[in-house]
């Protein structure tokens, strides 16, 4: 007796085939040949990841983009965690509002929302000549074009990726959880630590975590507020393919860099168990 | 009955799939279809460019932008019209199209633009044909346009340029001098242009500047580093900072103020001069002699003078400086009395050390922005 399709195969199999082979080919393959090219020339070799051992500078790149992620990540739960809660507190007509004032903000292109931050703080910006001519100052302080410049705007920039899911989260929350928390004699601290905020831990974390991710790929936004003072891993890549054409030395730099953010990703996951 | 595969709700997804596969499939067979309709009919050109086949249609890969804009004005269109031969532009370039053109050996550019550190790479990957020069006959043009590989059609220069509210400045060492000349300023965030530059500021002759000092450069560079607020990636963004105040000294690429009035000063002093090469990928082109025949074309100096006048960049042709509108000759790159005042780039030089100097460069640039 043949085993029906439908017990061999998920329901609704063919619906998703298509996507699996676009995601197979587009997106897996392309790693695996990154990987194999981090080895070639010649084939096999560790010469690339030697080099990087060697000459740590390329390393400490590295390292300073999950710094300055770590940063814009943490920075963003303090920013995006009050602003969300207070949303779920207004009305309903006040909610759609701030909902769409947060959305919009995906309209504006990042390049002009980049260059909006040297209007406002730049050398010459507003902030700057008001100080100076209320002889605040004596020259213009650096607001920009170092880690400050880029934490901000990129902050700025991926705050939306946590505000939504967290008001979501929130929104949807069960109210009589807290009520029976207090009911049973818990003050509105301990209601909380110990009901409220493990039950928005989840998006918390996975927004966090995404932040963190798109942090480190960023381009544009480190070129211009950064100023080319502030390393990042993106800028290296470029200039290592369209520049040096080290094709090899590129992609071993992207596999260390996809391997330390795949043990990060595990580590959420194992603190993600131990909160449930 | 069971239910098979085929007849599940599930296969229903896989069909539009198949229609677009389908599709795409059927229109690249079209177009290789016209390609033997066209490659078939042939036609003869007369006079200078007698012999060629006046049905074919050339590919050419090119930077876009105003760049693209006065090839097609200069080049194409006077090709064109003496040849019925057409030229179809595809942009931006990148070393990278080129490579994976090649290496999928799909015949996709007749004819590509490169930057003279892409065309040197290009060379050492295998990427290009070799130019036969004898049969291109070109006019009487710059040596180091003549490449074995590629004929350098475009001088851009990266030079030092000034907001008209600040003091001007004649050289490399006043850019440096942030005590006589204060105000912040901003330099290219790559080693090729800046090391040179550093250089020039500490004293270097313009005819010394290769090999490079590097460990001086860098000690020149140590100098400047806290008054520079940008290291610019994007050649616009020199311009937009000075225009909004934010630095008062740049270096930049000349076509970006040649030619505008937006209160921004330049000169072409000390001036850093690179070509852009016209390249043929490897196994390309079935049109070996119609690609000859536009190169000899661009290398005209009527045509040059009127690519010039879309963009502010100049062609290597040697009589091109009489050919300009001589009331603005000092705002190109290549009239005679700018040509004398700048250094050549070196691709030669950065292919060699161009890794252990990026190297260098990420060390310095680590150390800055604390």
């Amino acid at each position: 007796m043949t085993v029906p399709f439908t017990k061999r195969w998920p329901k609704g199999f063919g619906f998703i085939l298509p996507l699996l082979i676009a995601i197979v080919l587009l997106f897996d393959l392309p790693i695996v040949l990154m990987l194999g090219r981090s080895v070639s020339n010649p084939f096999p070799t560790t010469e690339h990841y030697m080099y990087l051992i060697e000459q740590p500078v390329y390393l400490q790149v590295l390292a300073n983009t999950f710094r300055l992620a770590l940063i814009v990540a943490v920075f963003s739960i303090f920013i995006a965690y009050p602003l969300a809660y207070w949303m779920t507190k207004l009305s309903k007509r006040n909610q759609l509002i701030a909902v769409g004032i947060v959305a919009m903000s995906f309209l504006v292109s990042l390049l002009v929302r980049a260059y909006a931050w040297i209007v406002i703080l730049g050398n010459n910006g507003i902030v700057n000549r008001s100080l100076l001519q209320l002889g605040l100052i004596g020259s213009p302080l650096q607001f920009i074009y170092n880690d400050f410049g880029v934490t901000l705007g990129t902050l700025n920039l991926l705050l939306p990726f946590m505000v939504i899911p967290l008001y979501t989260s929130m929104l949807q929350m069960d109210k009589r959880l807290m009520l029976a928390a207090a009911s049973l004699g818990a003050n509105p601290v301990q209601v909380f630590l110990r009901v409220y905020f493990p039950l928005t831990l989840p998006p918390l974390m996975s927004s966090a975590i995404l932040i963190f991710i798109y942090t480190l790929g960023f381009f544009i936004t480190p070129a211009i507020l950064g100023g080319g003072n502030v390393s990042m891993i993106a800028t290296v890549l470029d200039t290592l393919i369209n520049q040096l054409a080290e094709w090899e030395l590129a992609a071993a730099i992207s596999v260390i860099l996809l391997g330390v953010t795949l043990v990060l990703y595990t580590v959420y996951r194992r603190i993600e168990a131990m909160f449930k | 009955m069971k239910k098979k595969f085929w007849a599940s709700k599930g296969a229903w997804a896989v069909f539009p799939i198949l229609v677009v596969m389908a599709l795409f499939v059927g229109c690249s067979g079209d177009q290789e279809a016209k390609e033997d309709e066209t490659g078939t009919t042939e036609k003869e050109a007369n006079g200078e460019y007698a012999g060629l086949d006046s049905s074919v249609t050339l590919r050419m890969l090119e930077s876009g932008g105003l760049s693209g804009d006065s090839i097609e004005e200069g080049y194409i269109k006077p090709f064109t019209e003496k040849t019925g031969i057409k030229v179809e532009r595809e942009n931006p370039k990148s070393l990278g199209k080129v490579e994976a053109a090649v290496k999928s050996g799909q015949k996709l550019y007749d004819i590509a633009e490169l930057s003279s550190a892409e065309m040197r790479q290009a060379v050492n990957k295998g990427l290009l044909e070799e130019l036969d020069w004898d049969k291109i006959d070109p006019e009487p043009i710059n040596d180091e346009a003549k490449s074995p590989y590629g004929y350098g059609h475009q001088y851009y220069s990266t030079i030092m340029a000034w907001r008209e509210s600040a003091a001007d400045i004649e050289t490399w060492a006043d850019f440096w001098n942030t005590e006589k000349y204060p105000g912040k300023r901003t330099l290219p965030d790559n080693p090729v242009l800046t090391l040179p530059f550093a250089l020039l500021a500490d004293g270097v002759p313009l005819d010394e500047l290769y090999p490079l000092d590097v460990d001086r450069a860098f000690k020149s560079l140590e100098k400047i580093a806290k008054h520079v607020s940008v290291w610019w990636e994007s050649g616009s963004q020199p311009v937009e900072l000075l225009i909004n105040g934010e630095v008062d000294y740049a270096g930049l690429w000349s076509g970006r103020v040649a030619g505008n009035e937006d209160g921004i000063k330049y000169t072409y002093n000390q001036g850093l001069l690179d070509l852009t090469y016209f390249t043929i990928p490897k196994g390309s082109t079935d049109h070996l002699a119609e690609v000859y025949a536009l190169i000899r074309e661009m290398t005209k100096v009527e045509n040059q003078a009127k690519a010039a006048e879309v963009i502010f960049y100049t062609g290597p042709n040697k009589e091109l400086s009489s050919h300009l509108p001589q009331d603005r000759l000092d705002e190109y790159p290549t009239s005679d009395e700018n040509y004398k005042k700048q250094a050549l780039q070196d691709p030669e030089w950065w292919f060699e050390h161009g890794k252990e100097v990026d190297r260098r460069w990420r060390e310095f640039k680590l150390g800055l922005g604390k």
